[in-house]
């Protein structure tokens, strides 16, 4: 087969009036998945130096939910974007080192740009439907190629400005900044592949991630998750290690300030005051969904140690690998009146896989952090 | 205009070598080399499978199919395409966990046989439009 060269592509379709248009959208995706991503890994820190928010309580849910429909919507975006400029990869390298030394630099930058983007929205795809087909840590990796990725975007957008400026404010027909051969009418017209990428982004995003939206959930027929079961589950009993422990009568959840400790049986935490919370688990994975919590009040629970307000307080669960084993929580989580140890879900005692005997719920913040199947509570 | 460009490319090439620092420097070699080889691998694969291959998709279409059929065959095409790719991991219930009932708990085979039930019958509703339609739009000539 013969190697194609620019002048091979002839749809007037492959212009940069299309190029900028579907790549001004594809930004806007990326800008939106970069910030909620940030917010995202900064509500994880265990340590915030200023702790975000407990209000809204909803805040999380919206951020990430966001960052998944982003991603996801990016894809059809992206896949386009790369049809139109495909010819660019056949363009001749200059021959004089002078020109040839800055064209290699752009065109570097464009392959880390495209490479990083593919792996970037391939794995987060994965891990919405927890498929991790590789060694390497997920987190981690998709949190160092999003810097990666939108340091070579703003090296392309730089590179490209004047061209994007002119064809932005120009009409999508333009043909000004076309090359002389693209003249082939397609078989849509510009405006269309613009309305086709446009409802491809809406369409394969909500079929992904609205799963656990409420009334729309049940059409969304790719997402990994839905409400038939109820809030749905990441990481079972069975799969965390702690059923013997969970169900066993020798159960205590100590509660610790400095050398004061109480040990309470799940009974001793029922005879106490109940308060009932409505509040959404919101996943990393972007799924969320709202539960009427009832439970104790883990103000209430400090008050019996004698724990001043304004103290960090951590977390810690029967489980003792992965990372939702402890966290901490900022004085204003802890202090807040809507974070509850858990007894109850939804009118019924909290089922094993939801973290009974007890769990943390606290508004605002990521469902790995919702601490299940929790052991002592410690002010720091 | 020049000193917002160079600003930028500046911002990028801080932003990149920070997220390669962060890349090499929180996990091992063996992972290291791993993400390399996913990066490698989605340039390989969109380069030189899936791009070819709808390069080769278009270059046949637009021989054999008349005007109009191209055009619903494009509008299947650009919805299906990319919602089938996504799929690839509910499809195949790569995921499934035996023991986690809230994890993959749809029919995802019957679900994107109907999302493409419906692009079909959009990309007919396209094609008879243009059949409908006497003489191509101005936009396109």
């Amino acid at each position: 087969m013969r190697i194609p060269s620019e002048g091979s592509f002839t749809s007037r379709l492959r212009s940069a009036a299309v190029a900028a248009r579907v790549g001004l959208w594809l930004g806007i995706c990326f800008l939106v998945a970069l910030v909620t991503g940030l917010i995202s890994h900064y509500a994880q820190l265990d340590h915030q130096p200023a702790p975000l928010p407990a209000s809204p309580s909803r805040l999380y849910q919206l951020t990430q939910g966001l960052h998944v429909v982003a991603g996801t919507a990016a894809i059809p975006l992206l896949l386009v974007k790369l049809w139109v400029v495909f010819p660019k990869l056949f363009q001749p390298m200059p021959r004089q080192v002078r020109e040839a030394l800055p064209t290699a630099l752009e065109r570097g930058s464009i392959a880390v740009l495209v490479s990083t983007s593919l792996v970037q929205l391939t794995t987060g795809v994965l891990n919405v439907a927890q498929w991790y087909p590789w060694g390497f840590s997920f987190r981690s990796t998709h949190y160092a190629l999003a810097f990666v990725a939108v340091g070579a975007l703003l090296i392309h957008i730089a590179v490209k400005l004047p061209v994007v400026r002119d064809a932005l404010t120009g009409d999508v027909d333009d043909t000004a900044h076309d090359r002389p051969n693209a003249r082939r009418p397609g078989p849509v017209s510009r405006r269309g592949v613009m309305v086709l990428a446009g409802a491809s982004a809406l369409a394969t995003a909500f079929l992904y991630t609205a799963g656990t939206v409420p009334n729309v959930g049940r059409i969304a027929a790719l997402s990994p998750r839905s409400r038939k079961h109820g809030i749905p589950i990441n990481r079972t009993a069975h799969s965390a290690g702690v059923v013997a422990a969970a169900s066993s009568s020798a159960y205590r959840l100590e509660v610790v300030h400095g050398g004061t400790t109480r040990s309470l049986t799940r009974d001793d935490l029922a005879a106490m005051e109940q308060r009932t919370c409505t509040l959404p688990i919101a996943c990393v994975e972007g799924w969320s969904a709202t539960g009427d919590w009832g439970g104790v009040r883990l103000r209430d629970l400090l008050d019996l140690v004698d724990a001043p307000r304004g103290r960090e307080v951590r977390v810690r669960s029967i489980q003792t690998f992965s990372a939702s084993a402890d966290t901490v929580l900022p004085p204003n989580f802890a202090d807040d009146d809507r974070t509850l140890l858990a007894l109850m879900l939804d009118g019924e005692t909290l089922s094993m896989d939801h973290g009974c005997p007890v769990r943390l719920i606290a508004p605002d913040r990521p469902g790995v952090m919702q601490t299940k199947w929790v052991s002592r509570i410690e002010v720091l | 205009m020049r000193g917002i460009r160079a600003a930028l490319i500046l911002l990028g090439a801080v932003g990149m070598a920070y997220g390669a620092w962060l890349l090499v420097s929180r996990q091992d070699l063996g992972q290291i080399v791993e993400v390399a080889v996913w990066l490698a691998a989605a340039i390989v694969i969109h380069d030189g499978i899936l791009a070819p291959a709808v390069l080769g998709l278009g270059w046949r279409g637009g021989r054999l199919l008349p005007r109009a059929a191209a055009r619903g065959a494009v509008v299947v095409l650009v919805l299906l395409g990319p919602a089938t790719l996504v799929a690839i991991p509910v499809l195949g219930r790569f995921g499934a966990k035996p023991d986690n009932p809230t994890l993959l708990d749809r029919d995802y085979t019957q679900g994107l046989l109907v999302f493409a039930i419906l692009c079909v019958c959009a990309g007919v509703a396209v094609a008879l439009g243009e059949l409908r339609s006497p003489h191509p739009t101005a936009e396109e000539e």
